[in-house]
């Protein structure tokens, strides 16, 4: 899958989310505005938090966008391009085909948080001056743990992207058309987003797989708050189990006409 | 068709599966809790005589006031700049709606009667508040600010005010308030927090009161109580609730309440009225804040503040999102909450209480 362009180009346009932001803040004047996304006024006195506001940035939309696409595609894709039959030959099994193709998109999801996490923090080095991370409580870390903290942070979103990924490998099962199955899977990700923000649904607000998405700054608390950790694992594996289920049950039954 | 058909059976049962475990973790939360039984007034006196000083754990507090809702309350990551461009009156309205009306997340320390820090979690943003000794801080992380202020060396009330109250702080004053206008029960045991808990239930004998019952639990093994629910007249659901949904009874490690500001916040020293100037001059000070009137003993109780302690309030009456949110009566303006009314006479006089609206009014005009 990473020898493919097109995951290489994806990777780079959210490599950019946090080099773009750098450099705006780094050639605008450097006066806190008290506005945009959260953090954006503490990136021109400390580098280190180039990576958390690209991720604040990243998460809303750049990233299910990608993570919609690989994941639309393993299937779809290959059924699209009339190689779904010739894998299926091979007696390698449909379970497996299945098993395989969600961990490359889980890989997927791994390497694209941590290349946001990875290149904000090298553009914001190089770009502002560094020092002793302020975190949201008010307390100061140094720069080891914040550098930890921002690894906690990207397999924060690995994880809350996990779902996503199993609901875009079931859609994947249902189609032969790739761009259908990536289009469908981001609309998911933006549905799931413009409910969470309905106060009239708030009954239903924690069983949205992106409910927790933005929450990863309570890793950024001192200490750790670690409730929303645990809930957003439980909630991103009942996602994984039931549509896992799901894609089992559909591409088992499938007829393989491609 | 048969053997398409067990392809699903997986789908059905890991569905099933999870839909049950949804369901039933809760309930399970809820099972039925055996304790040996008290009366009100044992479980009462276990309020008073708990020896827990030191703790620390989570607050939940949920408000269901019938409040208008604000979209996008508590996942404002992005709202920074409409509060300052939207004109400070407008914004605090706002703000002061969202903490009446949504619901908030602390997690509140304390060792003590000197060492308590309260961190109200917001989205991608926090508030904090640190007593240290005689030092305190606020801490606002969205907007980069700290004020601190010294307080006088014998000052014996915590200092720290903020929305979040813990249930400990909201039980106190309600029993110190219990007089025999209430009626005290023992409800059904409860689980709180993974620890279980008695049920007080306090019922305001006054039949004029929008307050239907208000229920503590309070911690079988330590008497500290763990969590308060009011509930208004006729309503089943609570209108406001304060839990703790972790709790631990160690003392918070001593690094907890050293709070330094942060370099590049901006430091505001704000200076704290001390007791002296209060002694020199108490003929100024009884003139310049004039005290409110009391009417009613108990759950019916009104409280009426003449007009010339409350220039802010009139000011208020010109904003238009404020009259929206009230509604005009004989006499004036009524907000309107399930548990509190606060009428605001065209005069400036504001008189609230936890009755009805007319009740109110019969207070306002009354010579």
């Amino acid at each position: 899958m990473f020898r493919r362009r097109r995951t290489l180009a994806m990777l780079g346009a959210v490599a950019l989310i946090p080099i773009l932001i750098a450099i705006a803040v780094r050639v605008s004047s450097s006066r806190a505005t008290g506005r945009g996304p959260a953090f954006l006024d503490q990136i021109s006195q400390n580098g280190l938090f180039v990576s958390f506001v690209a991720m604040v940035v990243a998460i809303p939309l750049f990233l299910p966008l990608t993570v919609g696409v690989v994941a639309g595609d393993t299937i779809a894709g290959e059924a699209g391009g009339g190689t779904l039959r010739y894998l299926l030959v091979a007696p390698a099994g449909r379970v497996r085909l299945l098993v395989v193709k969600y961990l490359g998109s889980a890989v997927f999801c791994v390497a694209a948080s941590l290349t946001v996490i990875v290149f904000g923090t090298l553009i914001g080095v190089i770009l502002f001056p560094t020092g002793p991370v302020t975190l949201l409580s008010g307390d100061t870390v140094s720069v080891g743990e914040s550098l930890l903290r921002s690894l906690l942070v990207a397999s924060y979103v690995t994880i809350s992207l996990l779902g996503l990924s199993m609901i875009g490998l079931f859609i994947s099962t249902l189609t032969d058309v790739p761009v259908g199955s990536m289009a469908a899977t981001v609309v998911m990700a933006v549905a799931s987003q413009v409910l969470d923000q309905l106060p009239q649904l708030d009954w239903l607000h924690p069983f949205l797989f992106s409910h927790y998405w933005l929450s990863f700054a309570d890793l950024l608390r001192q200490p750790i708050s670690w409730d929303s950790y645990g809930s957003n694992a439980i909630l991103q594996g009942a996602y994984m189990v039931i549509f896992g289920a799901l894609a089992y049950g559909r591409f088992s039954a499938k007829d393989i006409l491609s | 068709m048969s053997v398409n058909l067990k392809k699903w059976v997986p789908a059905t049962v890991a569905t099933l599966v999870v839909a049950a475990a949804a369901i039933a973790v809760p309930i399970s939360a809820n099972a039925a809790v055996s304790l040996p039984s008290k009366t009100p007034a044992q479980v009462l006196a276990m309020v008073g005589q708990t020896k827990i000083t030191a703790f620390s754990g989570t607050v939940k507090q949920t408000s269901a006031l019938g409040l208008p809702q604000l979209p996008g309350g508590s996942a404002s990551s992005f709202s920074g700049g409409s509060a300052s461009g939207a004109g400070s009156s407008s914004a605090s309205v706002a703000s002061v709606l969202s903490a009446l009306a949504g619901s908030s997340t602390a997690r509140v320390y304390v060792d003590g009667a000197t060492n308590q820090r309260i961190q109200i979690m917001d989205s991608l943003a926090e508030r904090d508040a640190i007593h240290h000794g005689s030092d305190v801080w606020l801490y606002d992380s969205k907007a980069n600010t700290v004020q601190h202020s010294v307080l006088p060396a014998k000052t014996e009330k915590t200092p720290l005010r903020t929305t979040t109250m813990t249930p400990a702080q909201v039980a106190d004053t309600l029993i110190s308030k219990l007089d025999p206008t209430t009626k005290a029960t023992v409800g059904t045991n409860l689980r709180v927090a993974g620890r279980t808990a008695y049920e007080l239930v306090l019922t305001p004998k006054a039949s004029d009161t929008l307050i239907g019952s208000v229920s503590i639990a309070v911690d079988s093994a330590t008497g500290f109580p763990l969590s308060v629910e009011a509930t208004a007249r006729g309503q089943k659901t609570p209108a406001f609730q304060v839990a703790f949904s972790d709790v631990t009874f160690a003392k918070p490690s001593a690094s907890t309440f050293a709070f330094v500001s942060p370099k590049n916040a901006k430091v505001t020293e704000k200076a704290v009225p001390t007791h002296t100037a209060h002694a020199t001059a108490p003929g100024s000070e009884a003139k310049t804040q004039p005290k409110p009137t009391v009417v009613g003993t108990g759950w019916d109780t009104v409280v009426e503040s003449p007009a010339s302690a409350n220039a802010q309030v009139v000011k208020l009456l010109a904003n238009k999102q404020f009259t929206e949110l009230t509604t005009a009566v004989t006499g004036g303006r009524v907000f309107h909450t399930s548990l509190l009314n606060v009428l605001i006479t065209n005069d400036g006089r504001v008189v609230a209480g936890s009755v009805s609206t007319e009740r109110l009014q019969a207070v306002a005009t009354a010579p």
